[in-house]
């Protein structure tokens, strides 16, 4: 860059501020000091600042901070002369640091102003000529000194101090300037008329006050200077913020949060109630015909189909109909062969079907890996060019139709046309949902207009007959995946940090939160590792934030022993688990309910912990909710166990009524005696965070006394062990019942995301024998709870893995378990499969 | 000096002679000094015999897990940034177990002081090498002797771009708290490594060693230049002692980033009718 071109960046009228010194151009536009490019009034920016930088009060490191831009090109032929100057300046720098100008201009003005007041003071006692012209010249002296020493003191304050607006700073200005213009006033009374000092007229008696207050005003100054260089008090303080708990006791009287009675008798309202009602046919109309359509849309990723899938749902939806929709996808961004499947029904859906009515593909790759799913009835759509001879597929014009729109990617578009007229839908939602998806860009309305019309051409009898719904209820339900349900329990239970790593298929959680954080204040960080994840989200929790971490098996296999140290620490901890079939890395982006036993069992030494497993929408919000209420009161992590299908998935939910998320804060406020592990009846001891309080709050991983002093005396060994036993026993008591349904005596038990998959299947078999037992609350179960699964003669668990870690537990609370049905090929159970594996089993056992 | 930070009943575990006794007492002195309101000040440590210091401090402290600390001192300023924070902890401690950590919180710039004791030896497991033993040190594992480089704790702090760079040693104490104090008012993260004599399992850096190989910065060093730092921490035997590199606005700080506000999060809660709201936009 040349001289010339540097001119231009002057930071002015919105151009950049960049400023030149030897050599190098810097880019100043950002600093607050160089706004409107120019700097103290002194320097403007688009120039070279070389040789101007001799006589600013700081050296050249203050360009440090600045990005690079260039470099000078003019500049480098004056090289020599610069070094030297070079030299000059560095010389220069070291003196200032040496001789500091303020301290050494300052005593004049300060000594002086003395000098002037004392002397006043004899001459009012003692009216001697000699007197009043001593205090005049030393006052004069005084104060054209004290404009001396303000220019290096302001340079000071600027260097040295950053501009602070410490008190101390803020006092010496005021004084300063007040000084000055006090001397200027009356310097002049006294050369307007130098008799005035014997006469007590009204400038007189002024002129006698300004001497004697600018007397005092030095020594303010020169309290106020000494606390700053030597200071106890000016910079060398910690710039603490003091807390103002006044304001945190209004909060607590409120109820903003709660200083807790540790001892009072526990049972938490449980929070489903705030689930108006579980999806059921009441949301539709009373009879339903129980028809239901399954659409597979397969294709390569990038091909658009989560976009049909959005489309689509929003668009049956609309049209008054339930709606469920699923995907099983390869762990890849492109490529590949992912399915999207779609259910469409005139009753609730919660489960995926492995048959399909309907299949649709994108791609001629999707038609091999979409085949498994065909019953003899399957419709099958396709492109022309995927050349499937002698199939059953019914050939349309899927590329051709999207090319003439002018882009390939109007094929999605232009089978959701397809698919609507061939089901001989009314297309205003599906109309609607594309201008919503959309805004109403490109032709994609044209293409699925042009869809449609093929569509309604192509009749086919076999295909199961939606009634006409147009169900106005169930437009009013909303459609979301287990992934934001979860994250919606998560911001009613008042989480207000998280700190994650990415990992499939946790991640969408941290999305939502992030997506999130800038309207409700949420602390977020990616952290380097999961370690790091739930050390931070313990630290928050110390610090006094509701804080979460949101991992996979991996992950959370690494954070054994930080979770270890929330139950020695007894600091809250709420991690969310999203499993993923293992071991290793095992298939990342499918489905395996196999992480049970790496919940219950990581993290080395006993100590309390929950773990939730929510089935459904609702669930997700409830044990998202209770995962901090529960964390919070017991001083525990709390693991909520979700897995790729039911964070994946798309279910319907009624309205929830959020007001009955009451969001408690076990936080006490500390006194001086405070004790971090008193020990308590019911095992809690009160909780505090720093700075709240007058209390130290000393927590530690080793094992401790009360005070959080580390111990190896045996009794406290011993006592300790003890409270934190004590906190086991009262979750159990703490613990979800399990829900029940129907009146048969063999029971169906399922625990988490299977909820909905068991319950398809028992509707489908009809039979009068079977119940479905589910348990949302898998960890600590409640004896007393269990004791309702005597009243069944057999027990068929179901779980989504192959050790049956579920059944494990049953076992160790002497349930017996007849039959066991399990599951871990990466994919969910789906409920017709479910159907035949329970038909199956029924008939072993009778 | 009056015993303001001192924590009574305690029974402390380090060997008469520890090099740790002296920064014990640098840190109560600089506590006391700079003023710092106990209840607002947190000590976060990890294990190891450095990783004891706080419990002999009266604030409040977070012992977590070996190598464990930096991130638990994140997590504390990201819940409430108004608290002082401080991790301490040994060379295996924060250089070994917690590397990773290491590196992360100084690009984080978490408004923290980090003060690491090196005794270039792991004291509490007897005596193994640290990430910071020298070549040639021997030990009951190193029998051959070291033959891994060194970490060097102040070039990988400095290429991170951390705003203050400090070693010292506590065999030159009064030099030490200077530099700890001017890491307690820099505003972002600040290293300060400690040069400590293990008088038990480290024979070889003993307070003469490194008296002999260690010469505190002259006044003319101009510790805001980045280049000269490089080359200072990069400079053995003697090496510099001091400031290395500070860089007084080394920018927005991690909590500053994250959050608009900095109140702490213990009395922030969120709105039921916004969540209400947001749930039936779906
Ligand atoms: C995860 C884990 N691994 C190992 C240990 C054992 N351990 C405790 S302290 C320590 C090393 C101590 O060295 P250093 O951090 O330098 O502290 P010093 O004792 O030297 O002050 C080790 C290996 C542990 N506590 N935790
Ligand atoms: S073992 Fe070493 S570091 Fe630990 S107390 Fe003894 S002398 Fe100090
Ligand atoms: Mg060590």
């Amino acid at each position: 860059m040349t001289v010339e071109e540097l001119k231009q960046y002057d930071g002015r009228n919105n151009a950049k501020a960049y400023v030149a010194y030897k050599n190098v151009v810097y880019d100043v536009t950002q600093s607050p000091l160089w706004q409107q490019g120019e700097h103290q009034g002194a320097h403007n920016a688009g120039i070279d600042l070389t040789s101007e930088l001799l006589g600013a009060p700081h050296g050249e490191e203050v360009f440090k901070k600045f990005p690079v831009v260039g470099t000078l090109e003019e500049a480098s032929q004056k090289k020599e002369e610069h070094s030297s100057s070079e030299l000059l300046k560095t010389h220069l720098r070291l003196l200032y640091k040496k001789y500091h100008p303020h301290p050494m201009t300052v005593h004049f003005p300060i000594a002086l102003h003395l000098f002037a007041a004392g002397f006043d003071i004899l001459f009012l006692a003692e009216k001697k000529d000699a007197y009043a012209i001593g205090v005049f010249y030393s006052f004069l002296v005084a104060t054209v000194m004290g404009f001396v020493a303000m220019v290096p003191g302001m340079l000071s304050w600027w260097i040295n101090y950053n501009l602070s607006t410490h008190y101390a700073f803020v006092v010496k200005l005021i004084v300063a300037a007040i000084t000055l213009v006090l001397g200027v006033i009356g310097i002049g009374i006294y050369l307007e008329n130098p008799n005035i000092v014997y006469d007590y007229s009204f400038l007189g008696v002024t002129y006698h006050a300004i001497v004697l207050l600018t007397g005092l005003n030095v020594i303010i100054l020169g309290y106020y200077g000494g606390k700053i260089s030597w200071g106890n008090l000016g910079e060398e303080k910690m710039q603490t913020v003091s807390f103002d708990t006044n304001e945190t006791d209004v909060m607590m009287a409120e109820g903003k949060f709660h200083d807790v009675d540790y001892e009072a008798p526990i049972g938490f309202s449980t929070p489903t109630s705030s689930v108006k009602a579980e999806l059921s046919a009441k949301h539709g109309v009373e009879e339903t015909h129980h028809v239901s359509i399954s659409i597979l849309i397969g294709g390569a990723a990038g091909l658009g189909i989560d976009t049909l899938e959005k489309i689509l749902s929003d668009a049956f939806k609309e049209s008054g109909y339930y709606v469920f929709s699923t995907k099983e996808f390869m762990s890849r961004v492109r490529g590949g062969s992912n399915t999207t499947l779609l259910r469409v029904a005139d009753f609730p859906l919660q489960a995926p079907c492995w048959e399909v009515d309907v299949a649709i593909a994108l791609d001629a790759l999707a038609l091999e890996h979409m085949k498994h799913r065909y019953k003899k009835d399957t419709v099958i759509f396709g492109d022309e060019s995927f050349n499937e001879k002698g199939s059953d597929m019914i050939a349309v014009e899927m590329k051709e139709s999207a090319k003439k729109f002018g882009d390939a990617r109007y094929a999605n578009t232009y089978m959701a046309g397809l698919l609507f007229g061939v089901l001989k839908m009314d297309k205003t939602a599906l109309m609607q949902s594309i201008e919503h998806h959309f805004k109403g860009e490109g032709a994609n309305k044209d293409v699925a207009e042009s869809g449609y019309e093929t569509g309604t051409d192509i009749a086919i009898p076999s295909l199961p007959q939606l009634p006409r719904l147009d169900n106005d209820a169930i437009k009013k339900l909303h459609l979301m995946d287990g992934t934001t349900a979860c994250g919606f329990g998560f911001l009613a239970g008042g989480c207000n940090m998280i700190t994650a790593y990415p990992m499939s298929p946790s991640t969408g959680v941290l999305n939502f939160m992030a997506s999130m954080s800038k309207e409700f204040d949420i602390a977020l960080e990616q952290s380097e590792d999961e370690i790091a994840s739930l050390m931070m989200t313990l630290g928050g929790w110390y610090g006094g934030a509701r804080a979460m971490t949101s991992t996979s098996g991996g992950g959370f296999a690494l954070m054994g022993e930080a979770l270890s140290l929330s139950g020695m620490t007894e600091t809250p901890a709420v991690i969310y688990l999203a499993q993923r079939p293992g071991p290793a890395t095992g298939l990342p982006t499918r489905s395996e309910q196999g992480d049970l036993n790496l919940a219950l069992y990581s993290g080395h030494g006993p100590f309390p912990r929950v773990v939730l497993a929510p089935g459904s929408l609702e669930e997700c919000i409830d044990c998202g909710y209770l995962a901090f209420e529960l964390a919070d009161r017991y001083q525990i992590p709390v693991i909520v166990l979700s897995d790729q299908y039911l964070a994946d998935s798309i279910f319907m939910i009624a309205d929830v009524d959020f007001s009955a998320y009451e969001e408690h804060r076990y936080i006490a406020k500390s006194t001086k005696e405070y004790e971090r592990y008193a020990d308590a009846h019911s095992g809690i001891s009160p909780r505090a965070v720093p700075g709240l309080g007058e209390g130290l709050i000393c927590a530690v991983g080793d094992e401790h006394d009360e005070r959080g002093q580390i111990t190896e005396d045996y009794e406290m060994r011993e006592q300790m062990v003890s409270k934190r036993a004590r906190k086991a026993a009262l979750l159990t008591q703490e613990a979800l019942a399990p829900t029940c349904k129907g009146k048969g005596e063999i029971a169906v038990i399922g625990w988490g995301s299977s909820k909905g998959a068991i319950a398809e299947a028992l509707e489908r078999l009809d039979d009068k024998r079977l119940s479905h037992v589910h348990f949302a609350w898998v960890h600590p179960l409640s004896p007393e709870q269990l004791s309702v699964l005597d009243g069944y003669k057999y027990k068929i668990v179901v779980e989504n893995n192959a050790d049956a870690a579920f059944a494990d537990q049953l076992k160790l609370h002497d349930i017996h378990v007849d039959d066991k049905i399990l599951q871990s090929n990466g994919f969910s159970f789906f409920a017709d499969q479910l159907t035949n594996m329970i038909e199956k089993s029924l008939k072993e056992l009778s | 000096m009056s015993h303001l930070f001192d924590r009574e009943n305690v029974d402390v575990a380090w060997c008469p002679g520890c090099g740790n006794f002296g920064i014990l007492k640098l840190i109560k002195e600089v506590l006391e000094e700079l003023q710092v309101e106990k209840n607002n000040t947190v000590i976060v440590s990890g294990i190891g015999q450095a990783a004891k210091t706080p419990y002999y401090v009266d604030t409040n402290m977070f012992g977590v897990l070996h190598g464990r600390a930096l991130p638990a001192a994140t997590g504390i300023k990201m819940a409430n940034p108004q608290l002082n924070v401080v991790a301490e902890g040994g060379d295996g401690d924060m250089y070994g177990e917690g590397g990773n950590h290491f590196i992360h919180t100084v690009r984080r710039n978490v408004n923290i002081v980090h003060v690491v004791h090196n005794n270039m030896v792991y004291g509490l497991t007897k005596g193994q090498a640290s990430p910071t033993s020298q070549k040639g040190f021997e030990t009951k594992v190193q029998v051959n002797g070291v033959t891994n480089e060194p970490f060097n704790p102040l070039a990988v702090a400095l290429s991170l771009r951390a705003g203050f760079v400090s070693r010292v040693s506590i065999a030159n104490a009064e030099h030490a708290k200077e530099v700890l104090k001017a890491a307690f008012l820099h505003h972002g993260y600040a290293l300060v490594d400690i040069f400590q004599p293990c008088v038990t399992f480290n024979k070889t850096n003993t307070y003469h060693w490194f008296r002999d190989n260690t010469y505190a910065l002259e006044d003319s060093y101009d510790s805001s230049d980045f280049n000269a730092a490089l080359g200072k921490a990069f400079e053995m035997m003697p090496m510099p002692l001091g400031v290395i590199y500070q860089n007084k606005n080394s920018g927005a700080t991690l909590e500053e980033n994250i959050r608009k506000s900095g109140e702490p999060l213990y009395r922030t809660s969120h709105d039921l009718g916004k969540i209400q709201e947001l749930f039936e936009s779906y």
